[in-house]
């Protein structure tokens, strides 16, 4: 006889197993018009943490995320996800593994001609039978968590690009996935959107137990989210690590990078920035 | 005094032009194989999912409106004035040969064997095909399409099969309300400038016009749907880059789909004629 399982005993089943390796890059290539982008990356994604992909524009960070759900697929090697390589799934043995995966956008991706709540109801009315009740709850509760409520009745357009990607999470979080893939979530919006944004990360992913990659170049959300970076440059990881090991490395192509975003290492900076001063 | 032996360097420059002539002929012609490969694909997995659950029967019928009955103007319009200046033209013809009598036969025959069935899939093709690409193709490049997929809906079952499910069951349906309407229009032209009768015209078509005239006829507009229907989504599902490719795509559509529609009635106006 089965038995209801409450949102509350998957997260804790999930904090349970914090640490496990959920996702794993081995030898993966992948080239676009001749150039290689990935170049026989390998990298280990844990259960529980939040990891940043750090990098200059064009070096495949993107790409790298889209490897996880399967949008993108290799040219050689291999992506493990939940222990079962995808690379070679079609895209209906892939639906039970992007089930437990959901996705932010760079510019939120929500449906133009849906209103804020058929979006964020949208992927729970394909894959669950809740009764409407049910599912009008699901999405004020995620808007509540993103910290925009009652505006279930907007469209698309009329909101800011802070709020579409507020939304977007709210949508990305209705089925409370394992993981969410976070493709520059703070790109183009003003810095407090962006602290915003980044708390949320750290909130959804404390809460619901999730764990979360995010692609960005934006040092301070980081600094503020992860538990641990992943600097590509060349199509490779040049670094793996924490964030403070990452501004203490010796690494000279890490070095040069937080350089020229404006953060050189070993002067205080990063400190300033974590007390916010 | 003999000539001395081209260099091989002299040669290559010396055909140089046919070189590049065969290089790009080469790269269109690939370029035809992959995007023909890729349409056939997408027709293969659109008659697979029309026929298996999930259904998005809600989205269907959205479709039908929007892509069907938001049509029924233009296409409605186009046959009216067709069947009116069909008549003028054939009254003009016929005159002299005291012809005036078939004015009705000849319309009604033209357009519900070929005008109808054409002139609305042309208007169609320019309304629906161009304003799938244009609708797939904004999805596309701002990764609505990819939100899809991440979400584990298939773009095919969600997007693909509701309009060309929608294209080609409103397909019949505009053509034999463009047939009727162009019908109206030779009538009035008939009436108020050639001084036949109602009764004359009417009689004239019924004497002429079979079942299998408007069996060949609606039963064209079908495969027209179908043609611009895929080739409307296909070209917005392969969508690269930003806005001015989505213009590029759209345009595609239209040019394609209507060089579709002609050769293809050449060859369904042959089948239908056998059967």
């Amino acid at each position: 006889m089965s038995t209801a399982v409450s949102p509350a005993d998957v997260t804790a089943a999930r904090a349970a197993r914090r640490g496990e390796v959920i996702v794993e890059f081995k030898e993966v290539w992948k080239t676009y018009s001749g150039r290689d982008i990935l170049a026989g990356v390998n990298l280990q994604i844990r259960r529980g943490e939040v990891l940043c992909v750090l990098g200059p524009s064009g070096t495949g960070k993107s790409v790298t995320l889209r490897h996880i759900n399967g949008l993108t697929r290799p040219d050689a090697g291999d992506v493990i996800v939940f222990g079962e390589s995808i690379v070679k799934l079609s895209e209906e043995e892939l639906s039970p593994v992007r089930r437990r995966l959901a996705m932010l956008f760079q510019g939120g991706a929500l449906f133009d001609s849906m209103n804020v709540e058929d979006n964020i109801a949208f992927p729970v009315r394909e894959h669950t039978e809740k009764p409407p009740g049910e599912i009008g709850r699901i999405v004020a509760e995620t808007l509540n968590m993103v910290g925009l409520p009652g505006i279930q009745r907007k469209m698309p357009s009329e909101l800011s690009g802070g709020m579409r990607k507020r939304v977007a999470l709210a949508r990305s979080i209705s089925l409370e996935p394992e993981v969410i893939l976070y493709d520059e979530p703070t790109t183009g919006l003003d810095p407090v959107s962006s602290e915003k944004i980044a708390q949320l990360i750290v909130d959804v992913n404390h809460r619901l137990q999730t764990t979360s990659v995010v692609v960005t170049h934006d040092i301070v959300t980081a600094r503020t989210v992860s538990t641990r970076v992943a600097f590509l440059h060349q199509g490779r990881f040049q670094f793996i690590g924490t964030f403070d090991e990452a501004t203490s490395s010796s690494n000279p192509l890490l070095r040069d990078y937080f350089r020229a975003m404006g953060f050189p290492c070993g002067t205080g900076v990063f400190q300033a920035v974590s007390k916010g001063e | 005094m003999a000539q001395p032996e081209p260099s091989a360097t002299a040669i290559f420059y010396r055909n140089l032009g046919w070189l590049r002539f065969v290089d790009r002929f080469g790269r269109k012609g690939s370029q035809t194989v992959e995007y023909l490969g890729g349409l056939f694909q997408m027709i293969g997995e659109t008659i697979a999912a029309s026929i298996s659950r999930p259904f998005y029967t809600g989205e269907l019928v959205n479709e039908m409106d929007e892509l069907g009955v938001k049509s029924l103007a233009i296409t409605g319009l186009t046959a009216f004035v067709t069947g009116a200046v069909l008549a003028i033209q054939t009254a003009y013809s016929l005159e002299a040969f005291g012809g005036k009598q078939f004015i009705g036969r000849i319309v009604s025959l033209s357009l519900v064997r070929e005008l109808g069935p054409i002139l609305t899939a042309l208007m169609v093709a320019g309304r629906v095909g161009s304003g799938i690409t244009a609708e797939l193709g904004s999805m596309t490049v701002t990764e609505q399409v990819d939100a899809l997929r991440s979400m584990a809906i298939s773009p095919i079952r969600r997007l693909v099969v509701p309009r060309v499910l929608a294209v080609v069951i409103m397909m019949p349906v505009l053509t034999a309300i463009a047939d009727v309407l162009g019908i109206l229009g030779g009538l009035g032209i008939a009436v108020t400038s050639i001084g036949m009768t109602v009764q004359d015209y009417i009689t004239s078509i019924w004497q002429q016009l079979a079942i299998s005239d408007i069996f060949s006829g609606l039963g064209k507009t079908v495969f027209f749907g179908f043609e611009i229907a895929v080739i409307g989504c296909y070209n917005g599902l392969q969508v690269e880059g930003g806005a001015a490719a989505v213009g590029r795509s759209t345009t595609r559509t239209v040019v394609l789909a209507s060089i579709s529609i002609l050769v293809s009635d050449f060859f369904l106006t042959k089948l239908f004629l056998a059967i």
